[in-house]
């Protein structure tokens, strides 16, 4: 043994020399040239929980958390874990605290922990967005549970990959959460990286993972994150239900139009039969004709169809846009009442 | 840049006068490499000191500048493809993914007149109609002309358009492994781009054929390209494994580090087969076969079964025939014959050196393409109802989306019952929803 301690120290003392003599190799040796993420990595690390509750069957009794107060507000992933009496909160000290849950919110699935806690150590949530298409990121979570105790986090970088517009579109994530994502091309869709931390190199919170939830445009699994501003706002406790769409005044319509059903809902949206007089009929749409879009919404199926159909009224013109061979014909429908037949 | 090869506390831990060799070698080596970074950087960017820590950590501050600035130079080259209709419950999973899933997927226009490239995934389920949007915003419909199944990849041509805007390709030989590599796609729903970031893996892969790289690809991405840190075209996003030949088979690998472009520079002569129709599909010989032992002790492969109906049946192959050479290159093992024969496609012909007890004989042999379980026999109609279960729907989805030319069929109208129109089964009557040939729509299969 005492020969290879030889060798270590050996190989230690002309690891110098050439830390001597090479000056700029120092600064990499030494450890003062490892980029831009070990600071951010530092500064959200001491941010960081891990929580832990109630194991319900193949459910995962655990998630991570973003410390978000100076008195002890936590910030996780909603989940049956919190249903149990004993949610604890591992703190970056690796002390365990018991915690009580505050608030759950269903859309966005997060939920809001208490614990007895005095910390200048907390994330200071932005009302406005943080990050932009392209920014690295750097995700802070204990996936699978592999930091125990005072251990820290794991991290994965990673970049932005989209800010999704997309909000609350019928069937577009059949996920509980639909609200505008963070996506990322780091994977954080892993059991127990829910509420843990995606951070910009400079450790300003973009937001928090969320649950692990399939995209049923790509079926695939999204890596992504709640943004910040959501979370303030739900820490804030100033989110406003989505107000149910006012339809007074307004009668549903009706287009004139068959679709051919046999093959299903899933199928495409092909015009079976146009009720003479009505509408479309007037347009001369046919049938065969495949209904592309309707009142600007892809009509990818019958469903699709069937969904934006019932938001069409009476009076209120709707662009159509069908294939016809190999040319879209683009047209002006007025729903009426129903034609009796 | 990569400076974490330069670890001098962690010297190989052997012995004393090897430790001092290994530092004097790293030394000169630490030395050019300072050198050469210190150039390459003077060069690029005109930072004073390579290794200075504010201007490593100033460098990658502005890569996501660069990767931003990229997406931006290929968008316009980009289509979003939107598909209706097909078999949207295939049998069973593809690669732990049940189905395609309903979004729209990505395509890169290849010329200004409209020939837009994508991956045969995103048709899997054989859609009735494709219409593409292009960056200005304009739906228009598309057609598919051929697919190259060696490649996963397809050839749409958009209808009635001019002076689209093509990508700039990097040829195949300029790609280094280790490079900048950025997939972009649609596939997220976003009219703009998703992208994903990595590096070059490898390349040459799967039969040559493929770029190999660890930014996350996925149906996100596939059709869409891959590019480098200066938006030029490296590829376009592909599912593909070393292992499956299923058109899917690769899917399981999404988003693992492990993703394949294919390559389009220097590409004209499999794009001009696929736009002339030709279905591409990969060569198949159809032996089973195992390394050559014999006296001669020059290799090749003996064949221990032949394949009915492939294309080593229909020569004159028997069995213990050894395999010498194809198109002059040596079939040293059975390995070496998949290798080679990756090079080739259904459809082209070759030489083959072989020999039979001590005579050498030579004969050209047409590849075939893989051979096809037979379809299975459609039963007979059923009459629909409510309460018909969500299988028998999938199954009845099958028969309308796998009909062939000429077939006695009955076409349903729901709004005047079942049976009430009957006729012949005319092609013409489905010209138009054929977007893979021989598919069509609305018709069943009458027995």
């Amino acid at each position: 043994m005492t020969g290879i301690g030889n060798c270590l120290t050996f190989a230690r003392w002309m690891g110098l020399i050439l830390l001597i003599a090479i000056p700029n190799r120092a600064l990499i040796a030494q450890g003062h040239l490892n980029g831009a993420f070990d600071e951010a990595i530092q500064f959200a690390q001491k941010r960081m929980v891990k929580v832990y509750g109630a194991t319900a069957g193949r459910v995962e009794g655990f998630a991570s958390g973003v410390i978000v107060s100076d008195d002890g507000l936590i910030l996780t992933i909603q989940g049956v874990f919190l249903d149990g009496t004993n949610t604890r909160v591992t703190l970056p000290n690796g002390t365990q605290v018991p915690a009580t849950v505050l608030r759950r919110n269903r859309e966005m699935q997060l939920a809001l922990l208490k614990v007895d806690l005095a910390t200048p150590d907390f994330f200071d949530l932005s009302s406005e967005p943080v990050g932009d298409k392209g920014d690295w990121v750097v995700t802070l979570s204990n996936a699978f549970k592999v930091a125990d105790g005072v251990e820290p986090m794991s991290v994965n970088l990673g970049i932005i990959s989209l800010r999704s517009s997309i909000e609350a579109e019928p069937g577009k994530r059949d996920s509980a959460y639909q609200g505008p994502l963070v996506l990322i091309d780091a994977i954080t869709s892993n059991p127990g990286a829910g509420g843990g931390a995606v951070v910009t190199d400079r450790g300003q919170l973009v937001g928090a993972i969320g649950r692990v939830i399939n995209s049923s445009e790509t079926n695939t699994r999204l890596n992504y994150a709640v943004p910040v501003e959501l979370l303030k706002r739900f820490v804030d406790d100033t989110l406003e239900s989505a107000a149910p769409e006012l339809l007074a005044d307004r009668m549903p319509g009706d287009l004139g139009i068959e679709v051919f059903r046999f093959g299903g809902p899933l199928s495409p949206a092909y015009i079976d039969r146009v009720v003479k007089g009505s509408s479309a009929d007037l347009v001369e749409l046919r049938p065969d004709d495949l209904i592309v879009s309707l009142g600007g919404t892809k009509i990818g199926t019958i469903r699709e169809y069937d969904e934006v159909r019932k938001k069409v009224f009476i009076g209120e013109e709707v662009i159509i846009v069908v294939k016809r061979g190999n040319s879209l014909i683009r047209v002006p429908l007025l729903p009426a009442a129903k034609v009796d037949q | 840049m990569n400076v974490s090869d330069t670890r001098f506390d962690r010297i190989p831990q052997i012995s004393r006068p090897a430790a001092m060799a290994v530092c004097f070698f790293l030394m000169t080596g630490v030395f050019a490499d300072i050198a050469r970074l210190q150039s390459q950087d003077r060069e690029s960017d005109g930072l004073a000191s390579p290794v200075d820590p504010e201007a490593l950590k100033k460098g990658l501050r502005l890569t996501p500048r660069a990767f931003r600035a990229a997406a931006e130079k290929i968008q316009p080259c980009l289509v979003t493809i939107e598909s209706f209709g097909g078999s949207s419950t295939l049998s069973g999973r593809i690669g732990g993914i049940r189905q395609r899933g309903e979004g729209n997927t990505t395509g890169v226009i290849i010329s200004p007149d409209g020939l837009v490239v994508t991956s045969s995934f995103n048709f899997i389920n054989q859609p009735n109609a494709i219409t593409v949007i292009t960056n200005d915003g304009e739906r228009r419909v598309a057609n598919v002309l051929g697919r190259d199944d060696s490649r996963r990849i397809c050839l749409l041509r958009i209808e009635g358009v001019s002076g689209l805007p093509v990508p700039e390709m990097v040829p195949v030989p300029d790609v280094r492994v280790g490079q900048w590599a950025i997939s972009v796609g649609v596939g997220y729903g976003d009219s703009s781009p998703a992208i994903s970031m990595g590096i070059v893996s490898a390349v040459n892969r799967v039969g040559g054929k493929a770029i190999q790289t660890d930014a996350n690809i996925s149906p996100a991405n596939y059709g869409g390209p891959l590019i480098d840190i200066e938006g030029k075209m490296l590829g376009v996003c592909v599912p593909m494994s070393g292992e499956g030949q299923e058109l899917a088979s690769g899917v399981e690998w999404y988003d693992s580090g492990i993703g394949f472009a294919i390559p389009l520079a220097g590409a004209e002569t499999f794009i001009e087969r696929m736009s002339k129709g030709i279905h591409i599909q990969r060569a198949f010989f159809g032996i089973q076969s195992e390394n050559s032992d014999d006296a001669a002790g020059d290799g090749g492969i003996r064949i221990t079964e032949i394949i009915a109906g492939s294309a080593a049946s229909k020569s004159e192959f028997q069995k213990d025939d050894v395999l010498l050479k194809l198109d002059d290159q040596d079939l040293p093992n059975v390995a070496e014959l998949r290798n080679v024969l990756a090079k080739y496609y259904a459809g082209d012909t070759v030489t083959i050196l072989f020999r039979r007890g001590e005579e050498e004989k030579s004969v050209q042999v047409e590849l075939g393409a893989p051979i096809q379980p037979e379809a299975e026999d459609t039963p007979s109609l059923f009459p629909g109802n409510q309460q018909e279960s969500r299988t028998r729907m999938s199954q009845q989805h099958r028969w309308l989306t796998t009909l062939r030319k000429g077939s006695t069929s009955l076409r349903f109208s729901q709004t005047k019952r079942f049976l009430s129109r009957q006729h012949a089964f005319d092609p013409e009557m489905v010209k138009g929803r054929e977007s893979f040939a021989g598919t069509a729509v609305r018709v069943l299969v009458h027995k």
